[in-house]
């Protein structure tokens, strides 16, 4: 297989544009996808090749572009909403829970709502207070939505596609600093399926559960804890709803141990979820309690200090297994 | 006493609408506004009597506004609207019956028992939408469809309230669409009541389609909402104009509603006299006052539709009492629609 090495946004430029190439139903609009060539760059050269009718720029009114966007998807075309960052669709709140989420089922079936609100979610570097959300708990709650938080380039480009085919409102959660985050993915279109975790490596004694840049510092934990001759399970959500407890169970029941790693915070965070459900399906399998790592119940603070305290981290991830085995 | 609001009205001939339409169009339109308020009429006692719940809003008072609407541009563009949706559904072809087996949350109904009073759709209708303002950029929404496709006879209709007209989202909508010339027909059904809130208390102009049109450099019309040949000639003329100029226009529609907001609004912010003084402006009965002048119509023959209307109205509560229930069984399905099969 030939393959080619890209950053994630490339990934996902590759997507939108091999799904506009395949539907001229599909078109991109938010603000500055294109003339700025969009804010972290993913919509760069798209333009160009497509021109204004099929990617738009937005005035900054995200309630007002985002009913549209969801008006158009109702009346037959797919739109892509870019939100410059997930916290700007609290301003088209009202859109997506009333109805985006609601349209099919409200109508009896006669409407259906075939789009993709996809932009970087939860902390950036220092970004502060009102920049720094994790929406996928509170997009969760809602029965409606198809919620996918890709790790990688390579499920990035292949998620993207498939949430752009899903018939559905779709909540697709990048991360601005993993934009850059280079791999080797093939050359030749491919799909990853939605609602299908991936175990990201084996291990014997405990699983750990995460999904996008939070996947990082598990992994570095695991190596950590390999030294030490524990050995980390991990998993990879991919998508966040809907879960695919199956995975996650299977995992536990050979392990018999699990924390999760959620970088939103902790209060009917996804990891709440997540951990009951395991509770549901694992609960004779179960060694040790659940745990879990995620923000402190405050809002993301601007000084580094604070911001590297209130997120998880390896070290975090360490001290919570640490304290499991000891209280063994 | 407030000064009254120096509107300015589209100018219009009752002659030349009678001549456009003739008898047996005017006929049918004053059958379409009596199947509206009969519809209403039942609707209210089937709530009264406990077969309905949720909220109720009646259109009655406001007939000749959509009604004039389909009558002038016919039913083949998208329409959105409010809560207030019962006469909307009608009117694009929505069976009595299917409108109130809704109402009775049964499984016949307009959407099979999962949206209620609120929630009526049509297939050239997007709803039927309840926060307030919050459709009007589903409207917009699809009047790009109509761009993005090509659509050139075709624009897309949205219907308000003059209390969403001081909505961010009635605002946005407005900028982009002159911004983007979208083909979109805004219609602020003006019926003087935001809830409880008089217009003049929550709306700092008026006239509201005049003033706010300017801000956004699109054309205004104001109709007189209790008269059908003013919405008919007036719609004719603004769907005219969007179809030529592929530019939104927006539309204020001066109206009464003769009934609270909902069902349990007992309208205490208003006084009787005030209301019956209202409900003199009748737009069924001035249609049919002009349709008994030009001999088109008899009393009898008026009393005759009016049973005629409240009969359908009364078998559509029949219909609906039959009908079945939604199984439990059900529950949960439908909340994603399936893949799109490729043809």
């Amino acid at each position: 297989m030939t393959l080619q090495t890209v950053e994630i946004r490339e990934a996902l430029r590759q997507a939108i544009d091999e799904e506009m190439t395949r539907d001229s139903r599909v078109f991109i609009l938010g603000e500055e996808v294109a003339e700025y060539n969009g804010a972290y760059k993913v919509t760069k050269g798209l333009l160009d090749k497509w021109g204004p009718a099929r990617v738009i720029d937005t005035p900054i009114s995200e309630n007002g572009f985002t009913g549209i966007a969801i008006g158009a998807a109702q009346t037959g075309l797919r739109p892509i909403v870019e939100f410059m960052s997930w916290n700007f669709s609290f301003v088209a709140f009202d859109q997506l829970v009333s109805n985006a989420a609601k349209a099919h089922y409200m109508s009896g079936g006669r409407f259906h709502v075939p789009i993709v609100f996809r932009g970087p979610n939860g902390a950036a570097a220092q970004v502060s207070c009102q920049h720094s959300h994790n929406v996928e708990a509170i997009y969760g709650n809602l029965p409606g939505f198809i919620i996918i938080s890709p790790s990688n380039a390579y499920d990035a480009k292949g998620l993207l596609k498939s949430a752009l085919r899903a018939n559905n409102p779709v909540i697709f959660l990048e991360n601005e600093l993993i934009y850059g985050d280079k791999m080797e993915i093939p050359l030749t279109e491919y799909l990853v399926p939605i609602g299908q975790a991936k175990i990201i490596r084996e291990g014997k004694h405990l699983t750990l559960i995460s999904y996008s840049r939070m996947l990082k510092f598990c992994i570095e934990a695991a190596n950590d804890l390999a030294k030490q001759g524990i050995s980390i399970e991990v998993i990879d959500l991919r998508t966040i709803k809907p879960l695919d407890i199956a995975t996650v169970a299977a995992s536990v029941r050979k392990t018999h141990r699990a924390v999760l790693v959620e970088e939103g915070h902790i209060f009917a965070g996804i990891s709440s979820e997540l951990g009951f459900q395991i509770q549901e399906h694992c609960f004779d399998d179960l060694d040790a309690p659940l745990a879990r790592v995620c923000s402190r119940e405050t809002p993301l603070p601007y000084s580094k200090v604070l911001e590297k305290e209130t997120l998880p981290s390896k070290e975090r991830i360490l001290a919570t297994i640490k304290k499991l085995y000891q209280s063994q | 006493m407030p000064k009254p609001t120096p509107y300015h009205f589209f100018p219009f001939e009752t002659e030349k609408v009678i001549a456009a339409l003739g008898a047996e169009g005017l006929l049918n339109v004053l059958k379409q506004m009596l199947s509206i308020r009969n519809l209403e009429l039942r609707g209210e006692s089937a709530y009264q009597q406990g077969q309905v719940g949720g909220f109720y809003h009646s259109y009655m008072g406001q007939e000749a506004i959509q009604t004039g609407c389909i009558a002038a541009c016919g039913t083949k563009h998208w329409f959105t609207t409010t809560y207030r949706c019962h006469a909307l559904a009608y009117l694009l072809g929505v069976s009595p019956n299917e409108i109130m087996a809704e109402f009775y949350g049964r499984t016949t109904g307009n959407a099979m028992g999962r949206g209620g009073s609120m929630h009526l759709y049509a297939d050239r209708l997007l709803g039927g939408l309840a926060i307030v303002g919050g459709h009007i950029p589903i409207a917009t929404g699809a009047a790009f469809s109509i761009q993005y496709k090509k659509e050139k006879d075709l624009v897309s209709f949205c219907f308000l309230g003059e209390g969403a007209s001081v909505q961010g989202a009635f605002h946005e909508s407005l900028n982009i669409a002159s911004l983007w010339n979208l083909p979109c027909i805004y219609v602020i059904e003006n019926n003087q009541w935001g809830m409880g809130t008089a217009a003049n208390r929550a709306v700092c102009v008026q006239p509201i389609a005049e003033h706010f049109a300017k801000a956004y450099d699109i054309k205004s019309y104001t109709f007189d909402g209790m008269d059908f040949f003013s919405c008919y000639a007036g719609f004719k003329e603004a769907c005219r104009e969007v179809l030529d100029t592929k530019r939104p226009v927006l539309i204020e529609a001066i109206s009464e509603r003769f009934r609270g907001h909902s069902i349990s609004d007992p309208g205490l912010y208003r006084s009787k006299e005030e209301l019956q003084k209202n409900m003199q402006k009748d737009p069924i009965l001035h249609l049919k006052q002009v349709m008994i002048d030009h001999k088109f119509l008899t009393e009898e023959e008026f009393k005759g539709l009016d049973k005629e209307t409240r009969e359908i109205a009364i078998n559509a509560m029949k219909f609906a009492e039959e009908s079945p229930w939604p199984d439990p069984i059900i529950l949960e399905e439908g909340v994603f629609a399936p893949p799109e099969r490729l043809s």
